[in-house]
């Protein structure tokens, strides 16, 4: 029983992956043609009277940026790149196969319906869509079409482990699998708030059929998702470093218990602490946030145990290939693999971008940096590097795989996970130190009257780093391009790529049984987001009041 | 004595090649980034002492 | 996904590493003394976040007999200010406010259109402005200077522009 059969992904399943990243990839690369242009504004240098014709405002493009790196590329990567770790992980194909296909194009006529009035300059209302500022309709059905298709190819991981699970009783669920279903059972969970938001407020307002909106507890609402979003966004990268690159290094995983325990201890803590993202609204009860500043501090825990076990294990890795001494298995790690690389430089940027969140989450510490720069600083170190350097990384063999075909340059490849990495490094730090002298995020900082010269040097440095990270963006397009139309097929056996499936010290079977049981944890995590968030709905939802006009920016 | 002492070697260096792995570096890595968290964290704490109160 | 699995392992004891074991400690210790730095911040020395002050009409507020529809200053006989605010796009009234030096102002701020900020450069006062609600903080201004009040929210496309100052005289 113990044996493990390979399986061979079949041409069809190989194509279904590869039309995610098609969508993923073009969305990253029109989303990061704004980057640039955001950072040179900030230092006086403005290219958007040339767009005009096409982009007609600094919003029309930061709607397009946020939207398209941050929820559109995400989520097709993540969907087609949690589909391989269900198959490939369960050996076994989708049990509904076409009902993962229909949750696919749902999510491509949800984007298509959204990118119109996008494009159309009618939803420059940023990626989080906050009333009283209103869209065209055809926005908000977008995304919930967008959002709904993710469910849907959630539901088709759910019911092809379940398959699994009647064929393979008491054997462990490969790791892989359990991140990627954890993932997608946490995000039905997560999206309910934004669903609600959508559905009850937004539409029937943008509709007519409601005179206002209530903008406050549209907040309450967005929030809810808006927290376990950056989880959703996270975990798939988190699979990746616990369950693939040891292996990639040559090692294995350090321990799967306590792989297996963070990624339980995620399903549970993520959605019940959104009100950090409001710790300055007016309409939240102080204790409360109080209540999900601490509860922040605890999903703080389960990444500082990812940390560990994902070090000990390229430790190890390092030790076996001949590192000698406290960090001399550092540089015997495979730096020369443009997927090791990146996903190392990844996880570097990672600590700083876990000591901003900490920062952030710490009640009145938010006072200092809300809605500043350094809150921009912050996540392009986690979600525009943690997840989507380590994404660019998977995509270096996931790509070669899944088309047959040879990376067009690893060398290329190689210098933009650097490149990447040193970009990030200038940006993030100068956005951070902005924020804390008090420049705002979302504003064209080169045209507000109250920027001090004092600014200058960082806005400068803002400029600088964005533009080394927009050539190493385009580096990994083109580089990607390439290998997807190339006309190098692999050859032969030794060519072929290998999906990297990292063994644990401890054989997974060797892991309590207990942590391959979902009804405890489903239970306890309803329990507590009922606990975290039931009275404040309540209280929020019984005073609603629908007062506010929508207003077209 | 001397005997004993031998067989506990002998023992540690079965052990030690493949099972016994101390995650030393791994150790010193992370006591970086805890220092460096905390160096950082008390940075903007006491940014926001020293802005003054804000009560409600 | 209730099914309980059988247990077909070969042996199912926890392994945690006492490296690894430690490390758990000591993370839970520093989040302990972080929350504790924190609560006493904003417990005992009083460096607080908004709460829930009152619920208005975004549409009336600004035009009725409430303090909204005199936005500015109010001083009282111990020296302390209340300030209301209402920001709208792209402005806020009042942009210009002068107050003494030691006194302590309370601000009410509130939208009668979209979302705001409320940040007041080199302080802690930094509010959302949520139409419907009335954000509120109190400081003391201890030091002489110019502050300016910043929009830090998207509110539309001359949001760059939205600002005002306060000056703190002698
Ligand atoms: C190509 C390199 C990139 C550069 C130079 C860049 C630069 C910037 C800048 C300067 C801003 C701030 C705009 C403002 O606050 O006014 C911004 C916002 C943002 N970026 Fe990036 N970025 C890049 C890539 C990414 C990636 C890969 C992601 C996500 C996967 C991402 C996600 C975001 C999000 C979510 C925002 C906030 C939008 C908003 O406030 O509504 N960025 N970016
Ligand atoms: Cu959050
Ligand atoms: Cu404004």
């Amino acid at each position: 029983m113990l044996t493990t059969p390979t399986y061979e992904l079949t041409k069809s399943e190989k194509s279904f992956i590869s039309q995610h990243l098609l969508f993923a990839f073009i969305a990253l690369a029109i989303g990061s043609l704004f980057g640039p242009l955001q950072a040179f504004e900030f230092s006086g240098v403005d290219f958007y009277p040339l767009l005009e014709p096409v982009i007609q405002s600094y919003y029309q493009g930061l709607t397009l940026h946020g939207v398209l790196n941050a929820l559109i590329f995400t989520t097709f990567f993540i969907t087609g790149f949690l589909t391989l770790t269900t198959i490939y992980g369960l050996k076994r194909p989708l049990k509904y196969p076409l009902l993962n296909r229909i949750g696919f194009w749902t999510m491509v006529v949800g984007l298509l319906m959204a990118a119109v009035p996008i494009l159309l300059n009618e939803a420059s209302v940023l990626y989080t869509f906050y009333p009283p500022l209103q869209a065209n309709v055809f926005f908000y059905f977008g995304l919930t079409l967008v959002v709904v298709g993710s469910w849907i190819e959630g539901y088709g991981f759910i019911f092809t482990w379940r398959e699994w699970r009647k064929e393979n009783p008491g054997v462990r669920t490969p790791l892989m699998t359990f991140g990627g279903l954890i993932t997608m059972v946490m995000w039905q969970l997560a999206t309910l708030g934004i669903a609600v938001e959508i559905l009850t407020m937004l539409i029937p307002w943008a509709l007519g059929l409601i005179d206002g909106a209530d903008p406050q507890l549209a907040r309450t609402y967005f929030w809810f998702t808006g927290h376990p979003l950056v989880y959703f966004w996270l975990l798939p990268a988190y699979v990746s470093w616990y369950a693939m690159l040891p292996k990639q290094a040559g090692g294995k995983l350090f321990s799967d218990s306590l792989a297996r325990i963070a990624f339980w201890l995620f399903l549970l803590l993520s959605v019940p602490l959104g009100f950090h993202h409001q710790f300055v609204d007016p309409g939240v009860p102080a204790g409360w946030k109080y209540i999900h500043a601490i509860l922040t501090y605890a999903v703080f825990f389960p990444s500082m145990i990812t940390a560990f076990t994902v070090i000990a294990s390229l430790e190890r890795a390092g030790r076996k290939r001949g590192g000698k001494g406290w960090l001399g298995w550092i540089p015997k790690l495979p730096w020369n693999d443009p997927s090791v690389s990146a996903q190392l430089l990844a996880g570097i940027l990672f600590f700083f971008g876990g000591i901003g969140g900490i920062t952030n989450a710490s009640y009145n510490i938010n006072l200092v940096i809300h809605n500043t720069a350094w809150v921009s600083g912050h996540f392009h170190l986690t979600v525009a590097s943690a997840s989507a350097l380590s994404f660019m990384g998977i995509s270096y063999w996931l790509v070669p795989y899944l088309r047959g075909r040879r990376l067009w340059s690893r060398k290329w490849a190689q210098i933009q996970t650097w490149l990447w990495f040193v970009g990030m490094l200038i940006f993030s730090n100068a956005m951070h130190v902005l924020g804390l002298l008090g420049a705002p995020r979302r504003t064209p900082l080169g045209e507000a009257p109250y920027v001090p010269d004092e600014w200058s040097g960082h806005l400068l440095r803002t400029s600088i780093g964005g533009a080394i990270l927009f050539v190493s963006a385009y580096m990994f397009v083109f580089n990607i391009a390439r290998t997807w139309w190339s006309k190098k097929l692999l050859a032969g056996p030794d060519e072929e790529v290998e999906i990297p499936v990292a063994e644990s010290v401890h054989p997974a079977q060797e892991t309590p049984a207990k942590l391959d049981w979902w009804t405890p944890w489903l239970i306890g995590t309803v329990a507590l987001i009922l606990v975290a968030y039931g009275p404040q709905l309540i209280e929020q939802i019984g005073n609603i009041d629908l007062s506010s006009p929508g207003f077209r920016p | 004595m001397a005997v004993s002492r031998r067989k506990s070697k002998d023992m540690e260096e079965i052990t030690s090649t493949e099972e016994e792995f101390h995650p030393k570096g791994t150790v010193l890595v992370l006591a970086i980034f805890v220092l460096v968290l905390i160096l950082l964290w008390a940075t903007v704490y006491l940014i926001l002492l020293s802005r003054g109160m804000t009560t409600v | 996904m209730s099914e309980v699995p059988g247990d077909g392992s070969v042996q199912t004891s926890l392994h945690i590493d006492p490296y690894e074991r430690n490390w758990m400690r000591l993370t839970v210790v520093l989040l302990v003394v972080f929350a504790t730095a924190v609560t006493i911040a904003g417990f005992a020395l009083g460096f607080q976040v908004p709460s829930p002050e009152e619920r208005v009409d975004p549409n009336t507020v600004a035009i009725g007999d409430g303090p909204f529809g005199e936005p500015g200053l109010r001083a009282y006989p111990d020296g302390s200010y209340d300030l209301y605010v209402v920001a709208q796009m792209f402005s806020f009234a009042p942009n210009e406010v002068t107050i003494s030096a030691g006194s302590e102002v309370t601000f009410y701020v509130t939208s009668v259109d979209v979302q705001h900020g409320f940040k007041i450069q080199n302080t802690n006062v930094n509010m959302q402005i949520v139409p419907g609600q009335v954000s509120k903080l109190t400081m003391t201004f201890d030091e002489p200077g110019t502050y300016d009040f910043i929009c830090t929210e998207y509110c539309g496309s001359a949001h760059a522009q939205m600002y005002g100052t306060l000056t703190v005289e002698k």
